[in-house]
């Protein structure tokens, strides 16, 4: 993971300083970004709610999934998040929230109809994972840079457009107007390179983040290979839905404990949000050995 | 846990703290003099069981030592019970409470020295109205409970009287009264009730 926040912050410095180099007056758009960022961040909670129908209930509505999440809290020793169900039937979990007092973990019908209570155990304590690592923040610094490219592209683009490409400068200097078509078009293309590297970079991080997730739910638990087994269970049982409902659920996919992904659907993993089932079940395993083997 | 642990993902599983369970007989005298209220001369453990033989081999080792009694006369007596969240709780019973305290102190330790300390979610010790409707409380009262919370290092009262029913004016109450011997947990949020209880 390191190399990839460091390549992420090696754009940052490559972009800033192409920008400062062209004098470019990016103060608007740097405010703008920060700005969408930080609502983004600061409402995670209610913006992810909101999106996917959670609903936060009471401990007298669900005794037993409280009892559940006090006492992974107790353990993991974290203030105790809020607590919603999301009525889906497709079987999954997120947690969101902008630090860990304001944090919530969501669970759909779906997940809470399919598996039994050490398999629910062992989600929430993957998605408590999440909560613990600060991945909301984490992954919101990250994507500031893919906004501000996009932004930026956006932006010279349509300055572009309108200011015919430095046909209507106000110099009468005809170089200087070439120059500065060169230097929009230019901007352009560094703008959408920039933001398709950063794209890449931070799907990287989120299978990275993913894959700690696991490691640190499995750990919490003392039981990785239960957790691989709840994973292959939602994996299996996603690949079973007819794929209308999932396609609705796939752009969510960054917030879910296994992607709604259809069968068959060939995501290139460059730019896939989680690692292959392969991969996690993999990590389970190498850790379920670690811990038989040898005292914690 | 480091916050630079957390941005990179490691969590470090958080140890439990034993000692603060020392604190315990002096808050049995208080509780004695202001509830009225005798150890019930049993107390729990509650941990979650770990993957793998090593731990298995750890659990015997308790039961034995438990079974074979410490020789001071004490009747250790001992039951293990699996609740209804998986977890597992080893209940150990001595008459004099000093000997019950170092009883659940031996099994926590024997935990945490196999480095199991991280599963260890709490130890509760029981307190029984001493004579029920003596002192004119109203009815019969129901047996009080100090959870002890390994992870935070602090108890807090738990009175169920009934099913999935706790007497929280009680709990407030005793946290007042207990306030000065023992570190009682601040959050009220982290109180959570263990129905159930395999301890009496």
């Amino acid at each position: 993971m390191l190399s990839t926040v460091f390549l992420l912050g090696l754009l940052y410095a490559v972009f800033v300083a192409i920008l400062v180099a062209v004098h470019m007056q990016i103060g608007f758009i740097l405010v703008l970004a920060f700005g969408i960022l930080f609502v983004q961040y600061f409402f995670s909670d209610k913006i992810a709610m909101y999106s996917m129908g959670g609903r936060v209930v009471s401990r007298e509505q669900q005794p037993q999934l409280y009892g559940v999440v006090d006492r992974l809290v107790a353990l993991a020793d974290m203030p105790h998040p809020r607590v919603a169900i999301a009525a889906s039937d497709i079987p999954n979990a997120f947690a969101t929230g902008r630090d860990q007092k304001h944090a919530v973990v969501c669970v759909t019908t779906g997940l809470l109809r399919r598996l039994d209570e050490p398999e629910l155990e062992a989600v929430l304590a993957h998605e408590l994972s999440h909560v613990a690592h600060r991945d909301v923040a984490v992954m919101t610094i990250a994507s500031f840079l893919g906004i501000l490219a996009g932004l930026m592209t956006r932006m010279f683009y349509f300055a572009g457009l309108f200011g015919g490409f430095g046909g209507n400068n106000r110099n009468n200097n005809n170089q200087g107007g070439g120059q500065l078509a060169i230097i929009e078009l230019g901007m352009i293309v560094v703008s959408a390179v920039i933001y398709a590297i950063s794209f890449v970079l931070i799907r990287t991080l989120s299978r990275y983040r993913e894959l700690a997730a696991d490691r640190s739910g499995a750990i919490l638990i003392g039981q990785p290979a239960l957790l691989a087994r709840a994973l292959v269970k939602v994996s299996g049982e996603i690949s079973r839905i007819p794929t209308r409902d999932l396609r609705a659920a796939e752009h969510f996919n960054a917030f879910y404990f296994a992607p709604a992904l259809a069968p068959g659907a060939s995501l290139s993993s460059l730019f896939a949000t989680h690692p292959s089932l392969e991969k996690r079940l993999d990590q389970l395993a190498k850790l379920d050995a670690e811990m038989r083997h040898g005292a914690a | 846990m480091g916050f630079l642990d957390a941005i990179l993902g490691r969590t470090k599983p958080v140890e439990a703290n034993l000692d603060r369970l020392f604190g315990l007989p002096g808050a049995r005298i208080t509780l004695e003099a202001a509830e009225d209220v005798v150890p019930t001369g049993q107390a729990g453990v509650c941990f979650k069981p770990s993957a793998g033989q090593a731990f298995d081999a750890t659990e015997r080792e308790i039961t034995a030592m438990l079974a074979a009694g410490d020789g001071a006369g004490s009747s250790a007596k001992l039951s293990e019970k699996a609740d209804e969240y998986g977890y597992r709780w080893v209940v150990v019973g001595a008459a004099d409470f000093d000997t019950l305290v170092t009883q659940v102190h031996f099994v926590n330790s024997t935990l945490k020295d196999n480095g199991y300390g991280p599963q260890l979610l709490c130890s509760v010790f029981g307190f029984a109205p001493a004579a029920p409707a003596a002192s004119g409380h109203p009815g019969s009262r129901a047996t009080e409970y100090l959870v002890y919370l390994f992870k935070r290092g602090t108890f807090y009262p738990f009175v169920p009287t009934g099913h999935e029913r706790r007497d929280n004016e009680a709990e407030l109450r005793l946290k007042a009264v207990l306030g000065e011997d023992l570190a009682i947990e601040g959050d009220l949020d982290r109180w959570f009730p263990l129905w159930e209880l395999p301890v009496e």
